[in-house]
């Protein structure tokens, strides 16, 4: 036994009842004993980290001071402003001639934020994001997981030759999917400017670059939307997750789309428990033609050997 | 298990040819009525054959692109024949052609359906989305080739150099797919 263990196993017993539950208070910096009360040390070192960390990548860089930081701005956040009140340290009003100064300064300060095209392209693109990401009713984590998407095709150099709109909305689309966060790639590439067909290439190319990997979406993410989109019950809601279920499990969604799967047996569903919708208002909801939801509907209901009073 | 026997199609195969030397192309454009020359719009000239079926492009370098044809062999014959024809024209080529086969592209059917959602789970290499595309994309690394595999269990074999690359990578794949138990038969 070397040296240092031997000190820490003499003081994890307390000197006047030999017992061995110590308790370590590292708000009053103290090693009590749990039976006897005995203050056994005062000079209790924390040795937890001093340095604050809010997520994983934070942890790894130990830093010690500052803001959390955000992925949305170019920046991360941190930089500083001149603010615009002309004002000193100690609130008097600047001098005319310094206000000039202040005036310039404050300017010249604003602009070198950003340098170069790259970070320029980078803060234009990360403002993109965030204007999606408001159009589409995103919560925060999915705005900061397109951010990093987007900020490691910049890292890459993948941008070369896209539009930046075609990649923003890919990243959030991406973002979406990691996130659990349901949203068809219309809507993303509606709010983004864009086509479905470019924002899908462009996400394509991500997915192979990126080496991440997307597992499809269940059908099922999709069919609480269009129960509250319908306004229907829960009863319906359960009826169609059930009706999935065993489609998936008879291979019936394999190479379907689970936009299309999830709008059938969302109206089988409202037809089952009579509050009954039409193909078209639930082909408008969810982005699919009315067509899919026959062919979905039909196949669905022959496999399935449900009967269904029209 | 009632395993059938995998058919494979060749669908398309694309050959480059090169007859080191350049050639006048206005000079063929008159000789022959069947060819499409515009260079304002494309810079080769487009030689179509009716047997073999293929359409050959024919650029000033003296470079050659045939497609259209349905094996390596029928590619190489159809080269062959394209020089062969201008050479009969009066148009002078020095040297035989160089060809390459560059692309084969080819259908198979393995007989039996497909479980796409558990083979993106279980195979590398692959993007399944069904909301853009109905087939799981899937990029061998060995034979360098990249499948579209469909749920009835079809499949599309593209990037294959040779006829022998297809058969190898198609019956990779149909092992794998059985040993992993996505495939089922009816």
């Amino acid at each position: 036994m070397n040296e240092v263990e031997k000190k820490r196993s003499r003081a994890m017993v307390c000197p006047e009842c030999g017992s061995t539950d110590l308790i370590r208070d590292y708000e009053a910096g103290e090693i009590v004993c749990e039976r006897c009360g005995y203050v056994i040390s005062t000079i209790l070192f924390d040795t937890g980290p001093e340095w604050r960390a809010f997520d994983e990548e934070q942890r790894e860089k130990r830093t010690r001071v500052g803001a959390p930081l955000t992925w949305t701005i170019h920046d991360k956040g941190l930089s500083t402003v001149i603010d615009w009140h002309d004002s000193d340290i100690y609130g008097r009003k600047l001098k005319p001639k310094q206000k000039a100064r202040i005036y310039r300064l404050r300017k010249w300060h604003r602009r070198s934020k950003v340098s170069g095209a790259t970070e320029r392209n980078l803060a234009y693109a990360l403002s993109e994001l965030t204007k999606v990401a408001y159009k589409l009713n995103l919560p925060k984590n999915v705005l900061e997981t397109a951010s990093v998407i987007y900020r490691q095709v910049v890292r890459k150099r993948l941008i070369r030759g896209r539009s930046i709109q075609g990649v923003a909305a890919a990243s959030i689309y991406m973002a979406c999917r990691q996130c659990n966060v349901i949203r068809t790639l219309e809507e993303v590439a509606k709010a983004s400017n864009t086509s479905k067909k470019e924002g899908g290439r462009n996400y394509r190319f991500l997915l192979r670059n990126l080496n991440t990997k997307v597992l499809p979406v269940n059908p099922n993410n999709y069919v609480s939307k269009f129960i509250s989109q319908l306004s229907l019950s829960g009863n319906a809601e359960s009826l169609a997750i059930k009706i999935i279920k065993i489609a998936s499990e008879l291979k019936l969604t394999s190479g379907r789309g689970p936009a299309g799967v999830a709008a059938a047996a969302t109206y089988i569903a409202s037809l089952l428990t009579d509050e009954r919708r039409t193909q078209g208002e639930i082909a408008k909801g969810a982005h699919v033609t009315e067509v899919t939801i026959r062919n979905r509907y039909k196949e669905l209901i022959q496999k399935l050997y449900i009967k269904v009073k029209l | 298990m009632p395993k059938r026997k995998v058919v494979i199609n060749i669908e398309n195969v694309v050959a480059s040819a090169t007859l080191d030397q350049k050639i006048d192309l206005s000079a063929i454009m008159k000789v022959f009525r069947n060819v499409e020359y515009r260079p304002k719009q494309f810079p080769g000239l487009v030689f179509r054959l009716k047997r073999p079926k293929t359409a050959t492009l024919i650029f000033a370098s003296g470079k050659m692109v045939c497609t259209g044809s349905k094996s390596e062999q029928q590619a190489r014959s159809a080269v062959k024949k394209v020089v062969r024809e201008l050479q009969n024209n009066g148009i002078i080529i020095l040297s035989k052609p160089k060809i390459v086969i560059q692309n084969i592209v080819a259908s198979a059917n393995l007989g039996g359906s497909i479980d796409l959602e558990e083979a993106v789970r279980r195979m590398e290499n692959v993007m399944y989305e069904p909301e853009q595309f109905p087939g799981l994309i899937y990029r061998m690394e060995d034979p360098k080739v990249v499948m579209l595999l469909f749920a009835s269990g079809k499949l599309v074999c593209t990037g294959a150099k040779n006829e022998q690359m297809v058969r190898e990578a198609v019956e990779k794949l149909h092992k794998m797919l059985e040993e992993e138990g996505l495939i089922y038969y009816e």
